[in-house]
């Protein structure tokens, strides 16, 4: 018996559980928070120990006698596996503290359900050995992932964040198919492998199509739309699984069909490039304007998916330059980041969603202080925040780096068109990692320094012990991946070891860069710890004694002197006017000493309206003036079929 | 010598004529039984050179029942419990509509020239009615106003793919086990139709399916 199977079928059964169960609620909770540990860590034990030859583990089986569902197994799906293994259980745990409304146990079950049926969706899609069983479980990653959203579907938000979901996961989707068909219509058979003799042309427009819809679920910047609606929306663990490891699976879809089409076309490379230049600027610019700290985080995914679109467009570059350690180093940071971001993602989601689980706001600049009466919880959150920002010693400056790293061999050639590009994709990186560190001074510096701006958030406790131990262990995970780094580069570059058309990567170039990578890490570790230890030992003999955060010498402080994470942000967001519509209230004061004022903004996705004002917009006035059609009369209905009988008779007549 | 089996199709014609021009409702219903049962009849007329098993002959005759007792004598029921006699204000006025229907077998006979399809010997006048019966249930769902009208119009298009399937295969009784299963779902759909016209008759006091234009979004 295939051990991968029994992992996939303890990840089903410990879904279906708590529906078997929801009366008992705490019991229900811990079956499945165990089960969905158990399967997944049997899973991720079933992938160690068959990782010389992971085409073990394939398994395929006839459906309806017509198609083959194969699901095969090779260094790239291994790769995509380990954020699914290593987040869910992660998430089912922090779930144990995180639903404790015993009187919606049933739509708690339910939840509980769906979310392991994406799960399993999720390790198959990564699996999947054709094309057909690709669409068909991509088809339930989507849906079960769509019931997960509307958790709360009494709120208006909720319904309207479901419906945007569900509206792009199905486009996307059919564009996908769209893209299959294409390479069904000249191969004839659903098999992947076929897809490398086709033109080259088709190849083009096999790829774009699939960039779209792969694309529109990893949340590439004109089609992210759905991430900041659908976050909020979603119960904070979904939120972490989401956007830690579903939307990758967009990346991973657009990785695959590169490789299977082995095209080495320039233009691949260089349009993966500047989408994810622009997903990653704009990402974080809108990231900045937000209030909402849910919704800041999904704007972070999409800054994300950009650096990881920026590593895979270089290492495509690479590829088609024949340059093999461009492209193993792109590719590499590319992989390596999807990991880190799935781990840093989640783990801010987690405290995020901690944050609002005890406080009941979401409102970035209606908390703070919570440093004080939530220790555990803020600290991780502030290595998460560290990570993101791609600061050393953690990890996203190890993935940040290798894709830095490419760019850079890149600069050496001289074509015109990519030398532009590869100076253009250093300058964003930088300007993302600047703006994403700014960013996570206002969250960190709002959210959890300060005082808190409401009497009712003084007494904040920190969450359960199921909630904070999975965001402890994924921040452990951050430092470990940023002081270790070679074992983890090793990984990512051996991901694309089944690939075609890739040789690997040096080894020894590899783990020299390696080597020097976590000698940096651990240098900044050692000052950091250094510099502590050094100020404790001054300080230990004088006297400390805390007041106020921003006191200030005032004998009547109050809490709402504090800088606003909008103040904050304004400035930045201000200097990027032209790409963030920003409506803001004026302030004019009239009199020598001001009465009462107020100021509000408003950060406007361009992508959002744009897509209101030039694609809905037209087609909700065309399709409302073709409303006539439904009139309701049941006999003119059965005369539309008549009518459409006729006309394909009449056309194959005459 | 009478063909036989020509002579039960030009009966079957002759009841979707007849229906066309019917403001009866009682009538439309009897009309239906005998239409049901000259349907049925057809696969057996067409079998009479094979053999047909004993399990054929039992099929036979529990299609017969269905679609000449059974559904006849529910929508009569229905039609009993409602208490309506006749169709009233038709969209399409009885005339129009049998002149329609007469328009409906020229085309069919036009249809199945153009077909072109691998018929039997003898059977082009057979996929003619069928047709005929296929296109004048989608005429009767369309020109009348009365649910049960309507469900007749469809029970008229079943009885019409039904031919067509027989036209179509070479007559092994098999065949009709998927005919069995779609007329299965009918028997159960006109049941279902029934309580729903109860229910429509006690909420609206009619059955007009105009009324429920309003249940549009």
């Amino acid at each position: 018996m295939n051990i991968f199977l029994l992992s996939l079928c303890l990840i089903v059964v410990g879904g279906s559980l708590p529906l078997l169960t929801y009366r008992r609620f705490v019991l229900t909770k811990f079956l499945y928070a165990l089960t969905t540990t158990i399967g997944c860590l049997t899973g991720l034990f079933a992938l160690c120990t068959s990782y010389s030859h992971l085409e073990r583990l394939s398994w395929s089986w006839s459906w309806l006698h017509t198609f083959s569902l194969s699901f095969t197994f090779d260094s790239l799906s291994f790769f995509f596996l380990l954020p699914i293994f290593l987040i869910c259980p992660l998430a089912a745990i922090y779930s144990f503290h995180y639903f404790d409304d015993e009187e919606k146990s049933f739509r708690i079950a339910v939840n509980l359900f769906f979310t392991n049926i994406l799960i399993a969706s999720m390790i198959l899609v990564t699996t999947a050995g054709n094309m057909l069983t690709l669409a068909l479980v991509w088809e339930i990653m989507s849906v079960s992932s769509f019931f997960l959203v509307i958790y709360d579907y009494e709120k208006e938000t909720s319904r309207t964040a479901g419906y945007l979901y569900f509206l792009f996961a199905q486009a996307g989707a059919l564009i996908i198919f769209a893209s299959f068909a294409v390479i069904f219509s000249h191969t004839a058979s659903f098999e992947f492998n076929g897809a490398a003799t086709l033109p080259e042309s088709t190849k083009l427009l096999v790829f774009f199509l699939a960039f779209i819809g792969f694309g529109s679920k990893a949340g590439v910047f004109p089609l992210h739309i759905w991430l900041p609606h659908a976050h909020p929306a979603a119960p904070s663990h979904i939120s972490a699984i989401m956007s830690g490891v579903m939307i990758k699976m967009g990346i991973y879809g657009i990785l695959r069909i590169y490789f299977i089409l082995e095209s080495t076309n320039l233009l691949m490379g260089q349009t993966i490039l500047v989408f994810g230049m622009i997903s990653g600027v704009l990402g974080v610019l809108y990231a900045l304007g937000k209030h909402n700290i849910k919704r800041l985080l999904a704007y972070h995914s999409v800054e994300n998916i950009g650096i990881i679109l920026i590593g895979a467009g270089l290492g495509m570059i690479g590829l088609s330059l024949g340059d093999l350690t461009m492209a193993g180093f792109g590719f590499g940071g590319c992989l390596l980041h999807v990991l880190n971001h799935s781990i840093f993602k989640s783990l801010l989601f987690m405290g995020a969603g901690t944050v609002i689980k005890q406080t009941g706001t979401a409102h970035v600049d209606q908390l703070g202080g919570l440093m004080k009466t939530m220790p555990t919880t803020g600290k991780s959150f502030l290595v998460g925040s560290v990570s993101i920002s791609g600061l050393p010693p953690f990890n996203g400056f190890i993935s940040e780096f290798l894709i830095y790293f490419a760019a850079f061999i890149g600069l050496q050639y001289p074509p015109h068109a990519t030398l532009l590009l590869t100076i253009l994709a250093i300058i964003s990186l930088a300007i993302i990692g600047g703006l994403a560190s700014f960013c996570f001074t206002k969250v960190v510096g709002i959210v959890f320094l300060g005082e808190p701006r409401s009497k009712q958030f003084t007494k904040t406790t920190e969450g359960g012990l199921a909630m904070t131990i999975p965001m402890v262990i994924l921040a452990t995970a951050c430092l470990i991946i940023g002081i270790f780094p070679q074992q983890f580069i090793a990984l990512a570059v051996n991901g694309l070891r089944d690939l075609n058309g890739l040789e690997l990567l040096d080894p020894a170039l590899c783990t020299a860069i390696g080597a020097q990578l976590a000698l940096a890490s651990r240098l900044f570790l050692l000052i950091f710890v250094v510099i502590f230890f050094i100020r404790k030992v001054l300080y230990r003999k004088k006297e400390i004694t805390s007041g106020p955060t921003w006191g200030c010498g005032f004998t009547q402080g109050t809490t709402r002197i504090q800088y606003t994470g909008t103040s904050y942000a304004r400035t930045v967001v201000s200097f990027f006017k032209p790409f963030v519509m920003l409506e803001e209230s004026t302030i004019r004061l009239k009199k020598i000493f001001p009465g009462q004022t107020t100021y509000t903004n408003q950060v406007g996705d361009i992508a959002e309206a744009g897509m209101a004002k030039g694609l809905t917009g037209p087609l909700v006035n065309l399709l409302g003036r073709l409303r006539w059609i439904q009139h309701g009369n049941v006999q003119l209905y059965i005369g539309y079929i008549i009518m459409a009988i006729m006309v394909v008779l009449l056309t194959l007549f005459i | 010598m009478i063909n036989l089996n020509d002579a039960v199709l030009v009966i079957i014609l002759l009841t979707i004529l007849l229906s066309l021009a019917s403001n009866r409702l009682l009538s439309l219903v009897k009309n239906m039984a005998i239409q049901g049962f000259m349907v049925s009849l057809i696969p057996l007329l067409l079998e009479r050179h094979s053999s047909i098993g004993s399990g054929g002959l039992i099929f036979f005759q529990v299609m017969i029942l269905i679609k000449a007792v059974l559904i006849p004598g529910l929508l009569y029921v229905a039609l009993k419990r409602i208490s309506i006699k006749r169709e009233i204000e038709p969209i399409v006025g009885y005339h129009a509509s049998l002149f329609a229907g007469l328009v409906i077998i020229l085309l069919s006979i036009f249809i199945t020239d153009k077909l072109h399809l691998s018929v039997p010997d003898g059977n082009e006048m057979l996929l003619t009615t069928a047709i005929t019966t296929m296109s004048a249930g989608f005429f009767l769902m369309m020109s009348r106003r009365k649910a049960i009208t309507q469900v007749i119009g469809y029970l008229m298009l079943e009885n019409g793919i039904y031919l067509v399937g027989t036209a179509l295969t070479k007559h092994s009784h098999t065949i009709y086990v998927v005919e069995f299963g779609v007329l299965l779902d009918l028997l159960v759909g006109v049941m279902i139709m029934g309580i729903i016209m109860h229910n429509i008759n006690h909420a609206y006091d009619d059955i007009d399916t105009d009324r429920l234009n309003r249940l549009k979004d």
